[in-house]
């Protein structure tokens, strides 16, 4: 009886991410360029952003920036007239770069390590949607090995295996009353370890319009053994599960950039990035013992998405560099499967950067982006919290590199 | 060194002004519409006084669902709210049940809350019979639900001697009182009002298996003829309202959590051969049990089913010893209540419709939630215990399940009078306490 009496109580989605979760802050030079970057061979950056493109770089070098970002969300409920707020936390993506090898040599070597997807969505613990989610703190770290070589002087190709590092945190309450009066609260967290690949070729061509065409694949982020604790009455405690596992789709990339320089000192680059969000159906959590509560699928249904981004650089004197980036994300999320650890919607971007070279080795770029997520004012299909979000995003960075 | 010190201010204001732009949505500009909540009183029965766990008490009082009207209208020009608390020294007002844990086949074990109580005095009042009286409460009052009244009671003006909730809101003591509920309810002006009345009239007949003499079901034409006067009354001088139909009692789990099946399940431990068990209905009939008769809740408790009597037979498993009629509703007392339930609520909707007053379908609000409904990320239901709806008396509402009912009345009072009041946050709210 207690089973079935328990069984909808953790039937309701618990873990997600979307076309704002993939987070693409790669490269301080591309990110002040609305993250436009791969139809142009521009720094170590490449290693993400066109592997093929590395082979192409004038100098090697070493780069690593950080890019902190100021998250605000909002949300209210249908008919309330309370409207409340995400928690102040600042999440620190980062990126590494590194290109080894003679640049007068066809074959180079590049390192990179970097952070394309994450969330970290902090809700007040007693908010109203504090039953579908309170936190997430999804991160992951990709190690990418590359090679890259100029097949021609105007065609490289360059591949990378990815090392995928994934840490899962996730916090909601349960629906059960504790003898305080308080909700019980689950927590879930664990650890993935998975392998992907980077590829991309990139081409000069005779008209002086520079292209790339990119592939980054999707990395299967696998919980094999998460933690899953739960504060529950005593008197169910027992029954509950101590462990879960969980797989989430981190989609396959494909991008299209197109570099073009009216002049020495100014590149435009317009990259179109295509993201197979479809593979995300279902979010599922196995438990390993279903005597309080049955394993969960939840509905994600997203749909394939496109983001658009525009950017130009211009050299303005030999060591300052001007950027400006402007871009467009398309939700990948459908009307009825928007949730609060995710609260997605179209998106614009709107950046700036800029470059200054302190001497011939050792150059500083700092970027900011900005995003305005549309509102969106939805009601959930499986937890039918109903209201509207809004949320915006500020994003400072800065980068250190050396070349040599 | 100046320019420097101006620079790092810039980088700091920005940062500060980048922290504090959190978005904001369009404001909903406050209105009362045609309405005018200056002082709202809430008519009606346990259901409004909040009562919850098979007892009134204080936890309960607080989270009436008019008392989370009354906080929401303040948005929108609603006066002074006072329901008749018992004080933080008797807050366990009436006594209440309370979860104690889960036997080793899951089945729920409660226990009575007996400390810190409000009662005054138990006395034997002729000709009424036995009343409860509680500590009196002498304070402002808006909140007028008095546990247990039904609206063929609203107009005795001796119904306080009967009904120990009624009794502690008067100044008299019993047996002296001679004021009905109907004339205390509308002494002091007022602009706005609840009323959620006629539940009793029906639900007291089914939670007794349509076995009490004293509880059989109010006439139809006498129900019709009072709701007519009550709402005349409450009209009369102007003040505007909403009205709540009368629940499904059916769907409870008060009436759904002991099946047939399930006894049987339980007998077929011990002894797998019974497949039948044998109840005796309202007309005094014993026959077998079927899917169409509906045991009460108490009965789980009751651990009778199995105990034979002088003649050896044992309890519901032989003709002989059949489930007595107040554990069951047999299928011809529930035609009995849909058919009354049906009736009473055209009354009810008729009237209203005739006074242009708000209406709150409780009959179709809590079939929709109790057949499971996810209510920001719970799944609410009228499950016994974790359906989150219904207190542990089956019949009664949790905080969260009151909160849900407040959010209705409030949608039906803003479509009627074009308000604004705000939704309360139902997640705000608790559904049964674990130990």
């Amino acid at each position: 009886m207690k089973k079935i009496l328990l069984s909808f109580l953790l039937a309701v989605p618990i873990l997600g991410y979307s076309q704002s979760f993939q987070v693409n802050l790669q490269g301080q030079k591309q990110i002040g360029m609305a993250g436009a970057g791969t139809g142009v061979a521009l720094d170590e950056a490449a290693v993400f952003f066109n592997p093929g493109a590395v082979s192409f770089l004038k100098q090697n070098g070493v780069q690593g920036g950080i890019s902190p970002i100021l998250m605000r969300s909002s949300f209210r409920e249908n008919g309330s007239n309370i409207t409340e707020h995400n928690e102040n936390k600042v999440p620190t993506p980062f990126q590494g770069y590194a290109v080894f090898g003679s640049p007068a040599d066809r074959l180079r070597f590049g390192m990179g390590v970097y952070t394309p997807f994450g969330g970290d969505m902090y809700w007040k613990p007693d908010w109203t949607g504090k039953y579908t989610v309170t936190s997430l703190d999804l991160r992951s770290i990709y190690f990418q090995p590359t090679l890259s070589y100029k097949i021609t002087d105007h065609i490289g190709i360059g591949a990378g295996l990815v090392y995928s590092q994934g840490h899962v945190d996730l916090k909601r309450a349960v629906p059960l009353t504790l003898n305080n009066g308080q909700s019980s609260t689950a927590e879930l967290e664990g650890d993935t370890h998975d392998f992907g690949w980077n590829a991309g070729i990139y081409l000069e061509t005779e008209v002086g319009i520079t292209i790339g065409i990119t592939h980054r694949s999707e990395v299967n982020a696998n919980v094999k053994s998460g933690d899953a604790t739960f504060n529950v009455p005593a008197a169910l405690s027992a029954t509950f599960p101590t462990k879960f596992t969980a797989s989430l789709p981190l989609p396959g990339t494909s991008t299209l950039g197109l570099g073009f320089h009216p002049s020495d000192k100014t590149i435009i680059d317009f990259d179109v990035n295509w993201v197979q969000w479809s593979k995300y159906k279902n979010l599922a959590f196995n438990y390993n013992t279903n005597a309080a509560i049955p394993n969960s699928v939840s509905p994600r249904n997203y749909h394939d998405a496109a983001t658009l981004r525009l950017g130009i650089q211009n050299q303005t004197t030999a060591k300052l560099a001007l950027r400006a980036g402007v871009g467009y994300a398309f939700s990948p999320v459908n009307d009825g499967y928007v949730t609060p650890e995710v609260p997605d919607a179209n998106r614009v971007l709107l950046s700036a950067g800029i470059g200054y070279k302190v001497t011939n080795r050792f150059n500083i770029d700092a970027s900011f982006l900005y995003e305005n997520v549309k509102k969106r004012n939805e009601t959930n299909i499986e937890s039918g919290l109903s209201g509207e979000f809004k949320t915006v995003a500020y994003i400072p960075g800065i980068s250190l590199s050396y070349k040599w | 060194m100046q320019s420097n010190y101006i620079f790092r201010s810039i980088i700091a204001l920005g940062i500060i002004t980048m922290a504090s732009c959190k978005p904001e949505f369009k404001t909903i500009t406050p209105s009362k519409g045609t309405a005018d909540f200056s002082r709202y009183i809430a008519v009606g029965n346990s259901l409004t006084a909040g009562y919850a766990d098979g007892g009134l008490y204080l936890e309960g009082q607080q989270n009436s669902y008019p008392e989370m009207i009354a906080a929401q209208m303040k948005a929108v020009g609603g006066g002074a709210f006072s329901s008749p608390f018992f004080t933080a020294a008797q807050a366990n007002g009436s006594g209440y049940l309370k979860l104690t844990g889960f036997t080793a086949s899951g089945t729920p074990t409660t226990a009575a809350v007996t400390t810190d109580l409000a009662v005054r005095d138990q006395i034997t009042i002729p000709p009424y019979g036995n009343i409860t009286l509680y500590t009196k409460y002498t304070g402002d009052l808006n909140n007028y639900g008095v546990p247990g009244i039904k609206l063929l009671q609203i107009t005795s003006g001796g119904y306080a001697n009967l009904n120990g909730y009624f009794e502690r809101l008067l100044p008299d003591n019993s047996p002296a009182i001679n004021t009905s509920y109907l004339s205390f309810v509308t002494a002091k002006p007022f602009t706005f009002f609840s009323c959620w009345l006629g539940n009793n009239d029906i639900l007291l007949y089914a939670t007794a298996g349509g076995a009490s003499p004293t509880d059989q079901p109010t006439d139809k034409g006498t129900f019709a003829a009072l709701y007519n006067l009550a709402i005349s009354t409450l009209t009369a001088s102007g003040a505007k309202g909403v009205v709540a139909t009368i629940p499904d009692v059916l769907s409870t789990p008060y009436f759904n959590t002991v099946t047939l099946a399930s006894l049987l399940k339980a007998v077929q431990v011990s002894a797998p051969t019974v497949n039948a068990l044998y109840i005796q209905t309202g007309s005094g009939a014993v026959r077998a049990a079927t899917a169409a008769d509906y045991f009460v809740l108490p009965l789980a408790s009751a651990n009778l089913i199995g105990t034979p009597n002088g003649a050896g037979y044992p309890y519901g498993l032989h003709p002989l010893n059949p489930i007595t009629s107040q554990y069951v509703l047999d299928k011809d007392e529930a035609a009995i209540v849909a058919d009354y339930t049906d009736s009473y609520n055209a009354t009810i909707k008729s009237v209203a419709a005739s006074k242009g007053l708000a209406v709150m379908d409780a009959y179709a609000l809590l079939n929709e939630y109790g057949s499971g409904k996810a209510v920001n990320g719970v799944t609410v239901s009228a499950a016994y215990i974790t359906g989150n709806l219904f207190s542990l008396d089956g019949i009664h509402l949790t905080p969260m399940g009151y909160a849900i009912v407040a959010n209705a009345y409030i949608k039906a009072i803003n479509t009627q009078y074009g308000s604004s009041i705000p939704i309360v946050d139902v997640t705000k709210y608790r559904g049964v306490k674990f130990p």
